[in-house]
């Protein structure tokens, strides 16, 4: 395997560099699978039926903890990518923690605003707007939560390999897949919930 | 559900012939295998193989028998409406099967077809050892196979689906299709969809990041160009059937009303979106044919592509277009004035880019010294006959004019005009251009142009016909019809054809016998006097492909090679770096079919236990250590050795 | 403890949080639908080109001109499929 040392180790080999390319073709896919699930909101965001409209289930309080947690988990994930790169492993690790329980806390609130909605008789059942914004939300949360858990595997790589041109390639890519998730989630708080909430 | 309802389908006598004759097969290849200890070859050679090649050769062998599953279908249709008043097939039975032949043929036997050509002949294509991904490239045939199993597995267990391979909503809602078909359809389609998935992230990758040194984009084959754009399309497309997939299975298996007739569903939103992902999936399965045409037709008229440039951009025109058209579709729907209108005018327009490729292809035979090999032929009859469904596209996509037409069988003969012409002829055509590449002997020629031949004219003979019946009123997917339509002497007329097709297409599959049989084996590796760099190495091809990498300058650089005299594989040897085989994707795949297949039955537990085992596998691939393995320079040395000497 | 912090990533931080404020003016002031639409298309389509530039370093690699045009594709499919939709089903419908 030909390592090239004049770049960072995530894209030192040609394996690696395929991996990340690769990767980025797979967030395109990603972009389109959200829209086709907003695209089911947007058409179907005032067929409430006999249940509840948006305004009058959406909290903001817990809407602003959730974007603030997953705004700064993007925030130590990008802090811990730049500690990979200029080698302190401890730091990459203590950085992708905090993104971890960051993501967690984001679960739980999101876990939280469910079962409210549910104790409120807003079942995913109960109308084509609940069913269309229970499965966004459930697709992006279903996405952090997979993340969590491809995170802790990265990490128990990188505390048990060390920095190499495979874990490194690894957090990179995983770097790329949370950043993304928040991106969307971007998308979710204002088209859904702000939206919501004046409309 | 009690066992006599699982096993329903059994009771229709030719369901239950059919079941049999599968079980009975399965249990030969079981005990041929046994019998002759090729377990152990199987599994390592094939079951566990990363190699493009192999991959691609499975690819095909799917389609083939998928091809005669959806043709079987093809034929009993034909048969019950051959004449009037018939009673060979119930109602129920027909609706099944005109479902099945449609996801068969396009999901299962086109899609594969097209992608197990990709498979073999790209990485040699453009220059590579493998694809970018090779045990990804393993994940997706696999998932593409467990989809395939689980789909035809309806037809034994539980009833296949049965409304209509574009599965309208209500129509496919649980209220008006109670069975467990639908959920068949969403599961399988499913499965398959997320390995097509794959495929395109794939190939993109290794067509934009491994093509031969010297290569860039502009100098690359016609074929190459064309599956870029394919997977482009692909990984845009197919999200949005994942969604619309998921969509059907929550509203079918968890009471959402996200196409109910209540509670604010929209039923018409299924059609909007599948046809969001359904019209472009019409440009994945003829733009690679596009490509399989570009090349056989320059190399047989033994000149170079006329107008590239022009070719590739009316691909990329055609690919963009080909995701603002989906309307029309339903112009009947019930949307105004303004929608049809927009969408009537992106329909139209795409004849544009498809017309300059029709000319470009004339022009590439003008003033060529052509030779009428049976890839060739195939070439030649595309023209004419895919310009009659290009036509009657037009007039379709006129949206007044589309009320008249709209699911009469004028549509059903225009998308066969379409779809046999330019998917089902272009990879026969790549199929028996490419054969000598992946085996390392040629097919029959006789047999082949007389498979053409049969399979030409009976296409005529069986679609012909629909086009006069469409605008004299009859609707697809009737059962049956009375004496006193008058549509008996033309349905019979059709079902005469299809028996000709039959013959073709069993001809195509003797061939393989006949040729395996009785055609040499020591032909050399560029058998068609080729233009393209897979005619560079091997017949068949070494696991490595190419010893050393071949240096390109221009377009067709192996050509011009020849001509001048050089060996552009020449070069000092290294050593290769290939992937290790590996059984993960196979048992990951098969873990992912049980939990499908639980998932059907609504068997939650057993299927949420299958996905555990899939996240397994995930972990343990994750956490797997395996960079490859290299081939040495004396091992390359003596394979290239004894390849040369076959000759 | 400094080089743990690049300037890049605590900027791009603080506009994501600066962002999300000026979003909340939707809710906390009176304004039309049209305006509150606009703002809410800015704000996201700015915290979006903050993520993909300053955190995710699209323009990093050798290969950017591909991932611009991949992430500008698949854009243009989603729009397309949300406008058309919407156009098709709604807007356009009746």
């Amino acid at each position: 395997m030909k390592i090239d040392s004049s770049l960072p180790l995530e894209y030192s080999t040609e394996e690696n560099r395929l991996k990340i390319f690769g990767f980025w073709i797979f967030l395109g896919a990603e972009i389109v699978l959200f829209a086709t699930l907003f695209t089911v909101y947007f058409t179907l965001h005032t067929r409430t039926g006999s249940g509840p409209n948006g305004a009058e289930i959406f909290e903001l309080t817990p809407v602003l903890w959730e974007t603030f947690l997953l705004l700064t988990s993007s925030f130590t994930i990008g802090l811990g990518v730049h500690a990979m790169r200029i080698g302190r492993k401890k730091a990459m690790m203590t950085f992708f923690i905090i993104t971890l329980l960051l993501g967690l806390g984001f679960l739980a609130i999101e876990i939280d605003e469910f079962v409210t909605y549910v104790h409120e008789g807003a079942t995913i059942q109960t109308s084509a707007f609940l069913s269309s914004l229970m499965t966004l939300l459930g697709t992006h949360g279903a996405h952090v939560t997979f993340g969590f858990f491809w995170g802790v595997a990265i990490l128990i790589q990188v505390a048990k390999r060390g920095l190499n041109p495979q874990t490194a390639n690894k957090a990179f890519i995983f770097s790329l897949y949370w950043h993304f998730l928040d991106v969307v989630w971007i998308f979710i708080f204002s088209f859904v919930y702000l939206k919501g909430l004046i409309s | 559900m009690s066992m006599e309802e699982l096993f329903h389908p059994m009771q229709e006598p030719m369901i239950l012939a059919a079941a049999i004759s599968i079980v009975v097969g399965a249990m030969v290849i079981v005990a041929g295998l046994t019998y002759f200890k090729k377990w152990g070859y199987f599994y390592k050679n094939w079951l566990s193989t990363v190699d493009h090649k192999k991959i691609g050769i499975m690819y095909i062998a799917v389609a083939l028998l998928m091809l005669f599953r959806g043709g079987i279908d093809a034929l009993l249709m034909r048969a019950q409406t051959a004449v009037p008043d018939n009673g060979l097939l119930d109602a129920q039975h027909y609706n099944e099967i005109f479902t099945t032949h449609g996801l068969l043929m396009i999901l299962f036997m086109a899609m594969p077809f097209v992608i197990g050509l990709m498979n073999i002949v790209i990485p040699l294509q453009i220059g590579a050892r493998d694809v970018a991904f090779p045990r990804l490239n393993a994940v997706s045939f696999w998932l593409f196979a467990a989809g395939a199993g689980l789909l035809n597995l309806s037809f034994i267990i539980g009833g296949s689906p049965d409304a209509g391979w574009t599965a309208y909503f209500p129509l496919a809602s649980t209220d008006f299709s109670p069975t467990v078909g639908n959920n068949y359809y969403s599961l399988a389609l499913q499965l398959s969809g997320i390995g097509t998935l794959m495929t395109g992230v794939n190939f993109i990758t290794t067509i934009i990041k491994m093509r031969a040194p010297g290569m860039t984009l502009m100098k690359m084959p016609m074929f190459s160009w064309s599956i870029l754009i394919t997977n482009i399309i692909i990984v845009f497309a197919f999200p949005v059937l994942t969604v619309a997939l998921a969509l059907m299975m929550f509203d079918r298996q968890f009471g959402t009303k996200f196409f109910a007739m209540q509670d604010g569903g929209m039923d018409m939103l299924w059609a909007n979106l599948f046809w969001v992902w359904g019209h472009p999936e019409v440009y994945i399965v003829i733009l690679p044919a596009f490509g399989i045409f570009s090349e056989i037709i320059a190399t047989f008229a033994r000149k170079n592509l006329y107008g590239y440039k022009s070719m590739v951009m009316s691909m990329v025109v055609i690919s963009l277009l080909s995701f603002v058209v989906w309307a029309h579709h339903f112009y009947t729907m019930g949307h105004g004035v303004m929608v049809n209108s927009v969408f009537s005018i992106t329909t139209m327009a795409i004849a544009v880019p498809t017309g300059v490729k029709i000319f470009n292809w004339l022009l590439t035979m003008r003033h060529g010294k052509i030779q009428f090999t049976t890839p060739m032929l195939y070439a030649l009859g595309f023209i004419p006959i895919f310009t009659i469904g290009g036509v009657t596209g037009v007039m379709l996509a006129m949206a007044s004019a589309d009320y008249q037409y709209h699911n009469t069988m004028f549509l059903v003969a225009h998308f066969h005009y379409v779809l046999i012409p330019g998917t089902v002829f272009g990879v026969l055509a790549g199929y028996h251009y490419w054969w000598p590449k992946m085996f390392g002997f040629r097919l029959n020629e006789k047999l082949g142009k007389a498979g053409f031949w049969f399979i030409a004219i009976s296409f005529n003979v069986t679609f012909f016909p629909l086009f006069i019946l469409g605008l004299d009123g009859y609707a697809r997917r009737m059962y049956t019809y009375s004496e006193s339509t008058g549509y008996g002497p033309l349905n019979m007329l059709s079902f005469v054809g299809a028996l000709g097709l039959a013959v073709g297409f069993a001809l195509i599959v003797y061939n393989i016998y006949y040729s395996w049989k009785h055609m040499p084996r020591n032909e050399k590796a560029d058998v068609w006097d080729g233009r393209t760099l897979e005619w560079a190495t091997h017949s068949p091809v070494p696991e490595y492909n190419f010893a050393v990498v071949p240096t390109v300058t221009r377009l067709d650089e192996f050509w011009f090679a020849k001509k001048e005299g050089r060996d552009i594989t020449a070069g000092p040897i290294e050593k290769i770096h290939m992937p290790n085989n590996t059984g993960t994707p196979f048992w990951m795949s098969g873990f992912f079919f049980l939990a499908a297949f639980f998932a059907v039955f609504n068997l939650w537990i057993p299927a949420i236990i299958s996905m555990l085992g899939v996240f397994g596998f995930m972990i343990h691939r994750s956490f797997e250590k395996d960079h490859g393995r290299y081939i040495s320079v004396e091992e390359v040395m003596a394979t290239e050795k004894s390849l040369r000497g076959d000759k | 403890m400094k080089e743990l912090f690049p300037k890049q990533h605590v900027m791009g931080f603080g506009f994501s949080l600066l962002l999300t404020i000026v979003a909340l003016a939707v809710v906390k002031f009176d304004m039309s639908l049209n305006m509150a639409f606009g703002i809410l298309l800015v704000t996201a389509l700015a915290q979006a080109t903050v993520q993909l530039v300053l955190f995710m370093h699209i323009g990093e690699s050798e290969d950017k001109k591909t991932l611009y045009t991949t992430i500008l594709y698949s854009v243009f499919v989603g729009v397309v499929t949300i406008i058309g939709t919407l156009f098709a089903m709604i807007w356009g419908y009746h």
